[in-house]
């Protein structure tokens, strides 16, 4: 166990140090200096390019990045804030505690409606209850996240305007609700789709014939054996759910006008400020690379029957 | 119970003793004739996989209702925008911020000449800049006979209009006199017909108008019609689709089917490779792929005279750098399903056979691999259209994917929200043709699913 966590954690780390790389590469790629605009004169672009690094060869410069990373120095940017640390822009405006709000809290109400949305549309297999779920769910799991979040703000923004059309910085819990609500609308449609395969695969398995056998309550059957077996693809979910919550959040800020990390990384994508690309990559990607790992390790040490099979291929 | 099934021995059973039993006789067998044993024959005719899968796939109400679905959507963007008069690009003057249905002031002018005239033509109507008919050369077609006139004067903010049987057929006024209302001047033009589409430079084509079409789905605030680019959005967002798919499936069949046949150290290296673009997180990089592409496709469509690069960049960078991104990451899946089929394939007999018989690892792989996972690939392929589809409008929708003039449903959507407490309607049509296309292709894609692979049926 110690020893596939170990690899695993490296294996993360290798993850993020080419996602590192991709990102830098890329954005280096772009011909022509990010200080170049109509104004700039030559010298003034060689000036600033010279003042942030960015004249050296680019291995160097990726050097410097990864050394950076490692003693917690995200570089300062030099467009959009110039000047102030990315650590800064990233963790102490705001930026990241809105976004990770709204994902955290689209997380926990993937989950929380998701999961016995799927029991009841098992339980009720069949009936009208379940066909019901089953529509809802397949629709939510094929439409694109923004045209959800688009019709919700028509409908309750603009059209009944019981919620806030803009929900700025959130200071307000109605403003949360528009924005939490599209962004888990995908999620607890899956989950409850995974849910309920998963119930039916574990209704018709013969510990529960055992356990019915023996006498127990129906809901005891269903929490204490059926459930708990059949959570095991949601928990597998979570890696896949919490890249979803950071990319549709860019979708949600947008939408919604919130001033949070994913909008500001756009911004700084046509803007090329590449400290704030950088940061924000590697951040939001190694969020990502951890819920994966820790999904990896919690499935393991959920499910015994899987290091079994696996062994140590 | 042992001892019983000794007892009974079918090789020394009384067939006379068995007949007894079941009361029958020979007399109440006869023996078919030729026709009966023809039906008999017909019955048990072989149906091949493709005929067994369509009838799976015909039986199952919800896919064939998203086929037709499906195909609807096909030819309202494709065949829509030869029906309405509207371009997709083309900013309408006077006709900005409408409503559905609603008409400008010019087009209510119009068709009140109309209701005096056959055919008119507008000037305010006009696209773009050009506001008036100025002195020169003009053709126009009328019920499939060409026509022509020379305009000795400029005509500012007036009708053409023109009016079978009178005296003076065309005839020019002016809006202003339209707009007072009561008799207006005619001030006549003489035309003479033609034998088909003048093709001299000088002469200037202009269309009249029978009836002024409405703006089904309104315009937008810079005077263009919804409608046409909801049209060619739809189109942009198929053309991203299926090929995108095919470049997943080209690229992805290739590599999955080239790991799993050769194994081994092979297999493990391009394995780890896919495992890698696996883990990465996609979208950030995508993002980042859109901006970065932008430069470089622009100038190489600039400076390439190659046929297909010409072809490319009539399509824009915007599409072209999803199909690279595409192409980059988004075959991984697809390789793993092919190696997977490979693997399960490969140790079947007849590929053994077809090794000792010395046959190439290509033509193992034309012959006998490719066409025994064909099933998984057709589904798989179809359900990346959608998944494509998705990607193209979430970039969109973002400012990175396809820009103006090219419309596409995501940044329809986008640009819609900024205007969005006024005219909702703005978003309510591409959003709801872009989720129709989704929910009915990936619907399509289940039902072929589960047609054509029946073992994955839930």
């Amino acid at each position: 166990m110690t020893s596939y966590i170990l690899k695993r954690i490296g294996s993360a780390l290798i993850t993020l140090l080419v996602v590192a790389a991709t990102t830098f590469f890329l954005m280096n790629a772009v011909p022509g200096s990010p200080f170049v605009t109509e104004k700039s004169t030559p010298e003034m672009v060689a000036r600033a390019e010279a003042k942030y690094g960015l004249d050296k060869p680019l291995a160097v410069q990726f050097y410097n990045y990864v050394k950076g990373y490692f003693v917690g120095d995200m570089g300062v940017s030099l467009k959009m804030q110039q000047d102030t640390s990315v650590a800064e822009i990233i963790f102490h405006q705001n930026k990241f505690v809105l976004s990770s709000r709204i994902g955290a809290y689209a997380l926990l109400l993937a989950v929380v409606l998701g999961v016995p949305f799927g029991c009841i549309a098992a339980y009720n297999r069949g009936n009208w209850l379940d066909g019901v779920l089953r529509v809802v769910t397949t629709i939510g799991v094929a439409i694109p996240g923004f045209v959800v979040a688009t019709s919700l703000l028509v409908l309750f923004g603009v059209q009944l305007q019981w919620l806030p059309v803009r929900s700025g910085s959130l200071e307000t819990a109605s403003a949360y609700i528009l924005p939490v609500f599209a962004l888990s609308f995908y999620p607890s449609c899956y989950i409850a789709k995974l849910t309920r395969a998963s119930m039916l695969d574990a209704i018709n398995q013969d510990y529960i014939r055992t356990a019915r056998a023996k006498g127990l309550k129906t809901g005891k059957v269903i929490f204490k054996h059926a459930l708990r077996n059949s959570l095991i693809p949601v928990i597998t979910y979570l890696g896949p759910l919490t890249a979803y919550v950071i990319t549709g959040g860019f979708v949600v800020e947008t939408t919604f006008s919130i001033p949070g990390l994913g909008k500001y990384f756009i911004s700084s994508i046509l803007n090329r400020d590449y400290p704030i690309i950088m940061g924000t990559t590697i951040v939001l990607a190694a969020l990502i690379i951890i819920m994966n790992l820790l999904v990896d390790i919690a499935y393991k040490l959920v499910d015994p029957r899987i290091s079994l099979s696996k062994g140590d291929e | 119970m042992e001892k019983r099934a000794m007892k009974f021995n079918l090789f020394h059973a009384n067939v006379d003793e068995i007949l007894a039993a079941n009361e029958f006789s020979s007399a109440d067998f006869e023996s078919a004739s030729k026709l009966d044993k023809e039906s008999m024959v017909e019955q048990h005719k072989s149906v091949s996989y493709w005929k067994d899968a369509a009838r799976r796939f015909k039986n199952n109400t919800v896919s064939m209702v998203a086929l037709a679905v499906a195909i609807l959507l096909t030819i309202f963007a494709f065949a829509g925008p030869y029906m309405i008069p509207y371009s997709y690009d083309e900013q309408y003057r006077g006709s900005m911020k409408l409503a559905p249905f609603e008409y400008s002031d010019s087009e209510k002018l119009a068709q009140k000449a109309l209701t005096d005239a056959d055919a008119v033509f507008s000037t305010a109507l006009m696209q773009g800049s050009m506001t008036s008919l100025k002195k020169g050369d003009y053709a126009f077609a009328y019920h499939g006979t060409w026509y022509s006139f020379t305009m000795t004067k400029t005509l500012r903010s007036g009708f053409l209009m023109y009016k079978a049987g009178e005296a003076d057929p065309l005839y020019t006024v002016k809006e202003d006199d339209f707009i007072a209302g009561g008799n207006y001047e005619k001030t006549a033009v003489s035309y003479t017909a033609i034998d088909g589409k003048p093709s001299d430079p000088g002469v200037t084509v202009i269309k009249l108008s029978e009836s002024v079409f409405p703006h089904v789905f309104g315009t937008d605030s810079s005077g263009r019609d919804i409608m046409s680019r909801t049209m060619y959005g739809a189109r942009v967002s198929l053309l991203v689709g299926v090929i995108a798919s095919l470049i997943v499936l080209v690229i992805g069949s290739i590599y999955g089917a080239i790991s799993g046949l050769l194994g081994g150290k092979v297999d493990f290296v391009m394995m780890r490779f896919v495992e890698l673009i696996y883990s990465v997180p996609d979208v950030l990089i995508v993002l980042l792929l859109q901006v970065v592409l932008q430069t470089p496709l622009q100038n190489w469509f600039d400076s390439s005279t190659v046929p297909f690069v010409r072809a490319l960049s009539s399509l824009g960078v915007g599409i072209v750098s999803i199909f690279i991104t595409f192409a980059l990451l988004y075959w991984v899946s697809m390789a793993r399903i092919i190696r997977g089929q490979v693997l399960m394939l490969k140790k079947q007999e007849y590929v053994t056979a077809a090794t000792v018989l010395g046959a190439s690892n290509s033509r193992i792989i034309r012959k006998h691999l490719l066409p025994n996972s064909i099933g998984q690939l057709v589904v798989t392929t179809c359900l990346e259209i959608p998944s494509a589809i998705f990607l193209e409008s979430f970039l969109s929708f973002l400012g990175l994917g396809i820009s103006a003039p090219m419309s596409s449903l995501g940044s329809m959507c986008s640009d819609a929200i900024d205007t969005i407490t006024v005219y909702p309607y703005r978003l309510l049509f591409p959003a709801i043709i872009l989720s129709l296309l989704v929910l009915s292709l990936n619907l399509v894609g289940d039902g072929m699913r589960d047609a054509l692979d029946p073992r994955l049926k839930k």
